[in-house]
């Protein structure tokens, strides 16, 4: 490798350190491990929404040449439940299946070909029962029951102020319905891994996952084995965006891999499993009611959320709690009432999602804000500055915010811009056939767990034997670069290019426990917990510096690329002769870190036991420049800015390319993708008719920082991950509006729907 | 059967089942992962490759269709001798159009053949030429910078801070 | 494991290609390994025509143009030929799949397959296109109106390959029109599509229309009716519509997982106004920026 020899400094756009791996195709991602003596597993899956399993005949597949095992829950030993929060959700289902995904038979085979001919001649008899899949039918007394304890997973309330009463004396009240459907992650690595037995009875696994900590406790409970004699490996992931939190082959595999006579065992999920089989963002239906003063004041909030959490738990509660939380908006508004459902269906497993349950109401809360900007005859950019939350103010969960809080800045610096000031101009400028619009959005998400569970990084920085700083990951890199921004920062400590820098990928034999890659957390939690090591580290190295260096005092020591100098005499010693002086034992410093807490005493959300209310928000407004052809409803993005607070950047490249994915998802969420489902089934398993962006439907997006300083951050940070998802929906939505009068309240926006708004509103206008 | 063909300048001769997905063989059986596959429908373009100097679609090429051919993969396109990048690859390296990397082999190679084939191509003709390649993390808007900065071969020096990063 | 052939030959083709042998023909593969893949197909043998030269290029013959079927799409799209005389033909092929998949499929392909989503084939109705379909023995012609029987389904004989396309230089038209609505702007499969050739005299009237519609019926549409209304009179919004609505009583539409009926049905007749920004050969051009 060689990398230019310059000092890694917070705050400038270091090159990503992991890019050139990348870039040649060297990077192995778990899907490229192919063991020597390989074994496959794959597994068969229900294929009916609800059913009574009654009898599975794998005879056939049993006697097939090259089939190793053939396993059903009855080989499961342990729980046979997994699960992240609630352990709900079978690795074999045993009696009963709950979506077309359950898996019902695991088997082992030579290659892949024999592997699918085994599958295709395993019959599985279900006897099917009345299912249900939707949340409101699911609610009512007479509907399936998906679980025996019933179909809410949760039901809670979030209330500040006299609640919903409050709309009664507020000068406007608009009312509003939203629905927003299931979506999939996507990633283009889909879930995967290779795992093996060893003589002595441990696990090992190399896997596509954003918690390889947590996963070793996820199969431990389900396989009823002591979760630490599993070795967990996460290597770089080909996405996550919180498909791969969460166990979803690791079980699976795990049990393979103790029926393989100690062969090593790969599971890979082809794109169409993927769809079925994997994890989703939750549909949502919201109906809401928002009042405001004549003055433009925001008065009243009372919102009814319903989400579709599809057949097992995974963290459908916290998915609601988190929407819930933020269901208000950016704002200022003194009597709230959320009602929340977080309801089991039949539909495939709703999980965690970036932007997990707040791009949902993010689409519902600033609808509402334009629909009041529209009704008091106020400009909807000043409607939400006047509104935006200052520091000090308390949000619409009733939390006081402590912390830094930019998004009137974000306005500010939205309402100042090109974009936003040339709109009319743009907008008259529209072609035949083609209408022009501009929508504005104001969104935040919160970072890390919140209460009830301590969001917690341990970090481990070495000085290796080759006089190299080596600092071992303890959260996985889905692509956010949370690995480069490791580096940026120990180096920024450390004083150190990136030639004398390395990083281990997370191991749980290696590194230590630091929580899942999500939530917006991993460069925060576990940067915070790396300043303090990389300075331990540093302390110590001057001590022992001066030891060798016979100087009779630490003072006057300075750690520089490569050596340590004694400033007063000139004297110097290499860094490696200090990593082959010492031992092992004292050239590594380990520290940890908690993401503080809030300290307010709520008396609402009593019905979370964890992940409320949080403490850290990272703030965006955002503005979407549109056009829609009125001849095929077909709606393009023109033009974009985004403005993210995030206290302060440490990488302005790496918070870009943060930002403009964040917006290149959201404009799929807006505009196309929806996974089809009827009673149940996919309809779109492919990416042929599941639509993601290409590089002709994302335009140029602008990314401004708005910098604040987030005291308790790293270097002043705070994670952006995933608020720049949550504005392309309204803004579009709004700018779709903006152009032709037409408000879908339906998501994604999409031709057909646009078109058929426009013939009932050009019929009701008919000459 | 046995199949002749250029591998990344080698003269290769595998013997391999003529049905054989070329994306499988070339990370299976000759180990270059760097090939990926994201949805084997010729959908993604993750598998992309050059054969005889056009990109194609790994995936949906069966391993008889080898014979006689040039192939690249992701693995053939730096310098084999010194390691040398091919300036698309820094440029992506420097202008941050890498994030999870898992699409990355397949972009690198379809932006190679569209500037063999277009050497001065506008961003839309950029964008034109990347169609066939999706990417979930980056939203597009720095690959099309490099490409076009690989375009313009520019000149790589000690990164500055970037002008329109911070307020 | 299935045994894969390779001729280089037609010659090495006709020893292969025997009725019953259960063999799937294909030349890029975008269709059939697709097919293959979500178990559509399987055949138990397959031969790969890549590599016959006979079955490439394209070549003049005073007014006509004769398409070598195994010519793929990237090829088409360059080629100055194409270009210059069938520019509908090139703008369908410029909206088709992607990069790469035009590098591999074939025009003969995508009209063999015959889906009612297949791009080249509204450009090639109103082109007045013929297929030639060669055996060992002999060799005969058809329109492409009726080569395509329904969908995914040709006239195509056992041990008959589809070899060329042969299709006349349009004679004095100056509009070339075509249309692909999909749900995004790349890699997108036709939910309704739009080619049209039209001759507009100096003083703006129309003279010729030719017009044909994919995606809103089992096969490519076509509406004399609508087009007798466009002709002899200016275009105008007026008129356009009248034959839109023309249009939406002519067309078929299904309702699947990309759109539905009422949606394509609706847009069908609206892509004719579109021709309000066709009028000179200029807008065209404008209108029809073709990739590299």
């Amino acid at each position: 490798m060689s990398f230019k020899r310059e000092i890694l400094e917070v705050g400038y756009s270091v090159p990503r350190f992991d890019a050139r791996a990348k870039v040649t195709g060297e990077e192995k991602y778990a899907i490229d491990h192919y063991p020597e003596n390989l074994v496959w597993a794959g597994v068969k899956r229900g294929g009916i929404a609800h059913g009574l399993i009654k009898g599975i005949d794998a005879s056939a597949a049993e006697a097939l040449p090259g089939v190793l095992a053939v396993l059903t829950r009855k080989d499961v030993p342990g729980t046979n439940r997994q699960g992240i929060v609630h352990k709900d959700q079978p690795v074999l289902a045993g009696e009963k299946v709950r979506h077309r995904g359950d898996p019902v038979t695991l088997v082992l085979a030579e290659n892949r070909e024999i592997l699918r001919e085994a599958l295709r001649l395993i019959h599985v008899d279900i006897e099917p029962l009345p299912a249900v899949f939707n949340p409101e039918e699911a609610l009512k007394l007479e509907a399936p029951q998906v679980h025996e304890k019933g179909n809410i997973l949760l039901r809670a309330n979030v209330q500040s102020g006299r609640g919903g009463e409050a709309l009664d004396e507020c000068d406007v009240v608009v009312e509003e319905t939203f629905e927003v459907p299931f979506q999939e992650h996507a990633f283009i690595e889909t879930e995967n891994g290779v795992a093996w037995q060893e003589p002595d009875g441990k696990i090992v696994m190399i896997v596509s996952s954003q918690a390889p900590f947590r996963d070793r406790f996820e199969i431990g409970h389900a396989l009823g084995i002591d979760s630490g004699s599993i070795r967990v490996i996460s290597p770089y992931l080909g996405g996550g965006f919180g498909g791969k939190d969460g166990a979803t082959v690791q079980c699976l595999l795990a049990l393979a891999a103790q029926h393989a006579g100690g062969r090593p065992v790969k599971m890979w999920w082809e794109r169409e499993e993927s769809f079925v089989a994997g994890y989703k963002r939750h549909g949502v239906r919201m109906a809401y009611k928002m009042g405001a003063m004549a003055d433009g004041a925001l008065n009243a909030l009372h919102c009814r959320l319903y989400y579709d959490t599809g057949a097992y738990a995974h963290l459908g509660g916290e998915v609601m709690a988190l929407g819930m939380e933020h269901a208000g908006g950016p704002y200022r508004i003194p009597n709230t009432l959320i009602e929340g459902w977080c309801v089991y269906t039949n539909n495939p497993i709703s999980g965690a999602m970036r932007g997990f349950g707040v791009c949902q109401v993010s689409f519902a809360f600033e609808r509402m804000m334009d629909l009041l900007a529209a009704r008091l005859g106020m400009d909807p950019l000043e409607l939400r500055i006047r509104n935006a939350l200052r520091r000090g103010d308390k949000n619409c969960a009733g939390v006081v915010q402590v912390h830094s809080t930019g998004i009137v800045q974000c306005l500010e610096t939205m309402r100042r811009h090109p974009l936003w000031l040339e709109r009319e101009s743009w907008k008259l400028a529209a072609s035949s056939f083609k209408r022009r619009g501009v929508g504005i959005a104001a969104v935040f998400n919160a970072m890390g767990y919140g209460r009830g569970l301590p969001d917690s990084a341990i970090a481990k920085v070495e000085l290796t034997q080759e006089g190299k700083f080596r600092v071992y990951s303890g959260v996985s890199d889905m692509g956010q670069g949370n690995a480069s921004a490791f580096f940026q920062m120990a180096g920024e400590i450390l004083c150190q290019d990136a030639s004398r820098m390395e990083l281990v990928q997370p191991d749980t034999e290696r590194t230590h426990p630091s929580g899942s890659s999500s939530a917006g957390r991993t460069t925060y939690t576990y940067g915070n917990a790396l300043i303090k090591a990389c300075e331990a580290l540093k302390e110590k190295l001057l001590h022992r510096a001066a030891l060798l260096l016979m100087a009779d005092e630490e003072r006057g020591m300075a750690l520089l690329p490569g050596e340590v100098h004694h400033l007063p005499s000139g004297r110097k010693v290499a860094l490696e002769v200090l990593g082959r002086v010492f031992p092992e034992s004292d050239r590594i410093s380990i520290s940890q870190f908690i993401m503080p807490v809030t300290q307010d005493k709520l008396d609402t959300g009593k019905e979370f036991a964890l992940g409320f209310p949080h403490a850290f928000f990272s703030y965006a407004a955002h503005l979407a420049y549109v056009e829609v052809d009125e001849l095929t409803g077909k709606v393009d993005v023109k033009d974009y800015l985004a403005v993210t607070e995030g206290g302060r950047v440490i990488n302005p490249q790496c918070f870009e390319q943060q930002v403009h994915g964040g917006v290149a998802q959201g404009i799929g969420y807006a505009l196309t993708e929806q996974v089809i489902l009827e009673r149940g089934e996919i309809m779109n398993p492919c990416f042929t008719n599941y639509i993601l962006p290409t590089a002709l439907d994302v335009p140029d997006i602008t990314s401004l920082a708005v910098e604040t300083v987030e005291h308790t951050g790293p270097f002043g940070m705070k994670g952006i991950g995933e608020v720049g998802f949550n504005a392309p929906l309204p803004a579009i939505a709004g700018a779709i509006e903006d152009a032709t009068g037409i408000r879908l309240t339906q998501a994604p926006l999409s031709a057909d729907r646009v078109l058929k708004f426009q013939g009932e509103s050009d019929n009701a206008a008919e000459r | 059967m046995k199949i002749t063909f250029v591998l990344n300048g080698q003269e290769m001769q595998i013997d391999a089942p003529p049905d054989r997905k070329v994306v499988d063989l070339l990370r299976e059986d000759l180990g270059l992962t760097g090939t990926k596959e994201g949805c084997g429908a010729g959908e993604c373009g993750a598998c992309t490759i050059l054969v005889d100097g056009e990109s194609r679609l790994s995936c949906l090429m069966l391993a008889v269709q080898l014979e006689g051919r040039r192939i690249k993969t992701i693995e053939g396109l730096s310098d084999a001798e010194n390691g040398a990048l091919h300036p698309v690859q820094e440029a992506f390296i420097e202008y941050g159009a890498v994030q999870c990397g898992f699409c990355t082999p397949g972009m690198v190679l379809s932006a190679v053949h569209l500037l063999e084939k277009n050497p001065h191509p506008t961003r839309d003709k950029i964008r034109q030429g990347l169609g066939g390649n999706l990417c979930r993390c980056t939203g597009y808007v720095k690959i099309v910078d490099a490409v076009e900065a690989a375009a313009r071969k520019v000149e790589r020096d000690i990164p500055k801070p970037v002008k329109d990063g911070a307020l | 494991m299935r045994n894969v052939l390779l001729p280089r030959s037609l010659s090495e083709l006709w020893d292969h290609l025997r009725a019953g042998s259960g063999a799937a023909v294909y030349a890029g593969g975008t269709d059939l390994l697709v097919k293959m893949r979500g178990g559509l197909v399987i055949p138990s043998l397959l031969i790969c025509l890549e590599r016959i030269e006979e079955l490439k290029g394209v070549s003049e013959d005073l007014g006509a143009i004769r398409i070598g079927a195994g010519t793929t799409h990237a090829e088409l799209l360059a080629h100055p030929v194409i270009r210059a005389h069938l520019p509908v033909l090139a703008s369908a092929l410029g909206t088709l799949g992607s990069p790469p998949i035009r590098n591999m499929g074939t025009i003969g392909g995508n009209i063999c397959t015959a889906s009612p989503a297949g791009d080249t084939l509204p450009p090639l109705h109103v082109l007045n296109a013929e297929v030639e379909l060669l055996t060992k023995s002999g060799v005969r012609r058809m329109s492409v109106k009726d080569f395509i029987t329904g969908p995914g389904k040709t006239c195509l004989q056992e041990e008959e390959i589809l070899s060329a396309v042969w299709i006349g230089k349009p004679e004095g038209h100056n509009v070339h029109h075509f249309e692909k609505v999909g749900q995004r702007n790349a890699l997108a499969c036709a939910i309704a599509s739009f080619a049209a050739l039209l001759r507009i005299s100096a003083e703006g009237i129309v003279e010729k229309a030719s017009m044909a519609w994919g995606s809103v019926a089992p096969t490519i549409l076509t509406c004399p009716e609508a087009e007798k209304t466009l002709v002899g009179e200016r275009i105008s919004l007026k008129r356009l519509r009248e034959a839109a609505a023309i249009v939406r009583n002519t067309v078929r539409p299904i309702s699947d997982v990309r759109a539905d009926a009422d949606y394509r049905r609706n847009v069908s007749g609206n892509l004719l106004l579109r021709l309000m920004e066709v009028q000179t050969p200029d807008d065209c051009a404008r209108l029809n920026q073709l990739p590299a």
